[in-house]
């Protein structure tokens, strides 16, 4: 399914047929505890606030995927509401939905034709004025068998099959004589593919958007604020891949908010942004 | 009468099947009486049909992204499965940090590759030089689907797939590629060196020399042993019967960028996978098996000949007196308490190379069963 459209509009109406359907029953059951109502949460890839993609011009985009896992609605009281996502659209499960912004196209050489670039979800009724989320997939998924799970887990460009786990995010620009590129998962893991007990570094990543209100926010990642610490015109391409030993990533996964050394939730991340 | 005539006929029929299914999924390894069976995972038993398509597989280009490159590529039978390359290329002409290993007797590997305690399985390990991207091996990873639809359209392997996986009800898929690409790989078994032979009482096997060379090997002056032991000489070794897990990384004083025993950043060994400061520049210690064959050595490649590696050891650290890596790796404070450095004379260090050449296994490197079936 292509989903590229205008985030501003009226985002419930647009939806699916099959889905509106299943939004129909739950919404006979708002006095039973259940869902009703759809919550949309687009994204869009920026370079100092303005659109990225695969073939803009210096820099262009090379990748952009990541996993979004435990999304919440924060209402006018501060109270936190968990969004339920809508499994009919096939870059969801019920745990997880891969956003992907690249379209294969131009610079996005290892990239797929296909775009998803929202999160379809269910919530209570109310009024939101705030949105967290994980990047990232819950240690429950991320160590299981990537050619038997079920979408959207089943992407091997997704997936490090030799440090076990998916790839959470991985990201990318190029100039016209520069880039970089970045992998960010779980590392540090301890026991067998198959049997993993644990992850030193667990490398998931905390979003918290107070401003974000569904329906008219939508979630920008800008690259810009990503590779604020990198020389990107030094002619030297560099890259992470969330090892220990590379210095490139101290940086970065501190704008991510997580501290490189501990692979911890540590200060503020400045790359995701409502715009 | 008519009736137990028909029940008893039915029973032989049960029976003939039976005895056909049971002699299919017994797999004869063919082995030498004391060499142990290697460990098969639950999951994907052995059988001759799943070796075959296996072989195939191994030896097919259509399993790379662009078709230029197959398993076999990185794994030439002659060179006992390793390239002759300091470091693999991939399918799109990256650069591997690491050195083809070899795949000989892999099926023993208690853990696979230079330096990952996670991978145990070749059914895990292949994936990563099929569909990783960083770097680029085979570069199956955009294409994945492609694999099982080859599996489906060639009659020839849609034949294998649905003989070995007999019980699935789609058995044409990358899993069980992997499957039967990691039931080949377990065939590759090496006991046919003048070393297995000499073991074997054959004394006329290994010359003076070698039998010189072998009392160096495991002699506590040398120390080799310690860190190459066991018949498949390595310590991560493992077999059918091993009751216990062993596995070991070992940092041989090959680097010391920064005088605090950094090895190049992007091949740091266990640390890369652990984090632990403790693991910097700690691999696995290779098979010695078909060692004379598998030059250049070392986990990147960077020593050239036996004796140049032997002199390492000899020295207790690799000494790099110029270039981005310099350093000497004697005094790397993460080195191996088994890398103190020896005294070796030049004739005791022919005597080791002899002893060393002493486990090249010819049989093994021409043997039909492990050559490329699309030359046949």
């Amino acid at each position: 399914m292509k989903t590229r459209r205008p985030a501003s509009v009226n985002q419930v109406t647009e939806l699916p047929k099959r889905y509106l359907a299943i939004l129909a029953v739950a919404s006979l059951c708002v006095s039973c505890d259940q869902w009703d109502r759809g919550v949309d949460i687009p994204f869009l890839a920026t370079w100092n606030g303005e659109p990225l993609a695969c073939d803009s011009a210096a820099p262009a985009l090379t990748d952009l995927r990541f996993y979004v896992s435990d999304p919440q609605l924060i209402d006018s009281e501060g109270r936190i509401h968990d969004v339920g996502f809508a499994t009919e659209m096939h870059w969801q499960n019920d745990a997880v939905a891969l956003i992907d912004l690249e379209n294969g196209k131009a610079a996005c050489i290892n990239g797929t034709p296909e775009v998803f670039d929202h999160v379809v979800g269910v919530a209570r009724a109310g009024e939101y004025r705030g949105l967290r989320f994980t990047v990232g997939v819950p240690f429950s998924l991320n160590h299981a068998n990537p050619l038997t799970a079920a979408a959207p887990l089943n992407d091997a460009a997704m997936h490090w099959h030799w440090r076990s786990g998916y790839k959470f995010l991985r990201a990318g620009i190029a100039t016209e004589n520069d880039g970089f590129w970045i992998h960010v998962g779980s590392t540090g893991c301890e026991g067998t593919v198959g049997h993993v007990t644990g992850c030193r570094f667990p490398n998931r990543i905390q979003i918290e958007l107070p401003e974000f209100t569904p329906g008219k926010s939508t979630v920008a990642i800008d690259l810009a604020a990503l590779m604020a610490g990198i020389n990107l015109e030094d002619g030297v391409s560099e890259d992470c891949s969330s090892g220990p030993a590379e210095s490139s990533c101290t940086a970065v996964f501190g704008a991510l908010g997580i501290n490189h050394a501990t692979g911890e939730q540590e200060g503020t991340q400045s790359v995701f942004s409502v715009q | 009468m008519r009736k137990l005539l028909l029940v008893l006929g039915l029973l032989g029929v049960i029976g003939l099947a039976a005895w056909l299914i049971t002699r299919e999924s017994a797999y004869h390894w063919d082995l030498p009486p004391d060499l142990p069976a290697p460990v098969v995972p639950d999951d994907n038993p052995m059988s001759a049909a799943k070796v075959e398509l296996g072989r195939w597989l191994f030896y097919d280009k259509r399993l790379s992204g662009n078709e230029t490159m197959s398993c076999a590529s990185c794994h030439i039978q002659a060179l006992a499965f390793t390239d002759g390359k300091a470091r693999s290329i991939g399918s799109t002409g990256e650069m591997h940090p690491r050195s083809s290993m070899s795949l000989v007797n892999v099926a023993y590997a208690s853990r696979l590759t230079w330096a990952n305690p996670l991978l145990d399985r070749l059914e895990d390990q292949a994936l990563t030089p099929l569909l990783g991207d960083n770097p680029v091996e085979m570069g199956l990873g955009g294409s994945a689907d492609r694999f099982a639809e080859l599996l489906r359209s060639e009659e020839h392997y849609s034949r294998l797939v649905r003989k070995a996986f007999s019980s699935d009800a789609d058995p044409h898929s990358l899993l069980n590629g992997v499957r039967a690409i990691s039931a080949f790989v377990r065939t590759i078994t090496s006991y046919d060196s003048a070393y297995d032979r000499y073991m074997a009482g054959d004394t006329s096997a290994m010359n003076a020399a070698a039998e010189r060379g072998m009392e160096l090997f495991f002699s506590e002056r040398l120390e080799c042993f310690h860190c190459h032991g066991g018949f498949n000489f390595t310590d991560s070794t493992t077999h059918a019967n091993a009751n216990v897990d062993r596995f070991g990384y070992h940092n041989t004083g090959l680097f010391n960028v920064d005088g605090n025993g950094a090895y190049p950043s992007d091949n740091t060994g266990l640390f890369d996978m652990t984090g632990e400061r403790r693991d910097m520049g700690r691999f696995k210690a290779p098979s010695l098996r078909n060692v004379a064959v598998t030059a250049p050595y070392m986990h990147d490649g960077s020593v050239a000949t036996l004796e140049e590696a032997i002199d390492n050891y000899a020295r207790g650290g690799r000494l790099l007196s110029d270039g981005p890596n310099a350093g000497d790796g004697r005094l790397s404070p993460f080195k191996s308490e088994f890398v103190s450095g020896f005294e070796l004379s030049a004739e005791e260090r022919a005597d080791l190379i002899a002893f060393l050449k002493s486990l090249t296994d010819d049989t093994l490197l021409a043997d039909e069963r492990f050559a490329d079936p699309f030359l046949d």
